[in-house]
């Protein structure tokens, strides 16, 4: 395997830096909400969370359109990494928010649109994990995974805008939304930094995260032609 | 603005939910870094024994 970059090892250090400033800011900085307590400092990390998760749903598609054009195997490695990365902050965002809701909306779950498309939005992409195995030949696989994810990629506006389209119980903090939502809040200047600086922190893990998950995939790659090499 | 505020008087003892919430975050991300690392470990010693195997038929 070809040896780890130089700035690779930097942004590590960096992204670990920068978490541990969040997560100071978050416990510490950010003051506590005045009706919920505590509980809504999950709300950082939450979005934050659900931000890395849609990055990684459209990087996969962005990747998906530059493969169909290019054929470079190179772009399905990228496409398969931001998926993955994708799938466990999405999984990160759903979790949260039950734990959020239970003391807030006095439930784990409910069929809210934003909650159900969103468990829609991770299934699917779950399903593109799985599907991908099934598919031997290497060409045909990243021709697959590219068309999943241009198509895959529609759940992401649909997520997101959900809770601006449909009737729902989830609040909308940024731009706006119903006051009268269980839940909802408004933001103190301390809430919005911690806020806006979880973003950028989590954008930064995502990048660091997917570096790494394409150089395992291109190890990955590799190991893949040496045994079709031997198997010959 | 939520149904809590009629019924407490200050912010809601929701630290809990707060811990258990975190777990969770760091809990999924730390496991998935070590998935990398696994993988990568495993991939390293596949890839080693082929290079063997092809080594051996050359």
């Amino acid at each position: 395997m070809e040896s780890k970059p130089r700035l690779l090892t930097v942004l590590d250090v960096v992204t670990v830096i920068l978490l541990l400033v969040a997560t100071y800011m978050v416990f510490f900085y950010a003051p506590q909400e005045a009706v919920m307590g505590d509980v809504q400092r999950v709300f950082y990390f939450h979005v934050a969370a659900g931000w890395v998760g849609m990055l990684g749903f459209i990087g996969a598609a962005v990747a998906g359109i530059i493969y169909l054009i290019r054929k470079d195997r190179k772009w399905d490695i990228i496409g398969l990494a931001a998926v993955e990365i994708g799938i466990v902050f999405i999984f990160i965002n759903i979790v949260t928010g039950a734990i959020w809701a239970r003391p807030i909306w006095n439930t784990w779950w409910t069929w809210d649109p934003r909650l159900t498309t969103a468990t829609v939005m991770l299934l699917i992409y779950i399903a593109y994990l799985l599907l991908r195995q099934g598919i031997e030949d290497p060409d045909r696989r990243a021709r697959f995974g590219a068309v999943y994810a241009i198509i895959g990629s529609l759940s992401v506006p649909l997520t997101y805008f959900s809770a601006r389209l449909f009737r729902t119980i989830h609040p909308i903090v940024i731009a706006g939304g119903d006051p009268s939502v269980t839940g909802a809040f408004d933001m103190t200047p301390l809430m919005l930094q911690t806020f806006m600086f979880s973003l950028l922190t989590f954008t930064f893990v995502f990048i660091d995260l997917l570096w790494h998950r394409i150089r395992l995939g291109r190890q990955a790659d590799e190991v893949e032609q040496l045994r079709l090499k031997t198997i010959q | 603005m939520h149904f809590l505020q009629y019924f407490q008087e200050g912010p809601a003892d929701t630290t809990n939910f707060m811990i258990a919430g975190y777990i969770i975050i760091f809990g999924v991300m730390l496991i998935y870094l070590f998935s990398l690392l696994v993988r990568q470990r495993n991939l390293q010693k596949d890839m080693e024994v082929l290079e063997e195997i092809q080594s051996e038929e050359e």
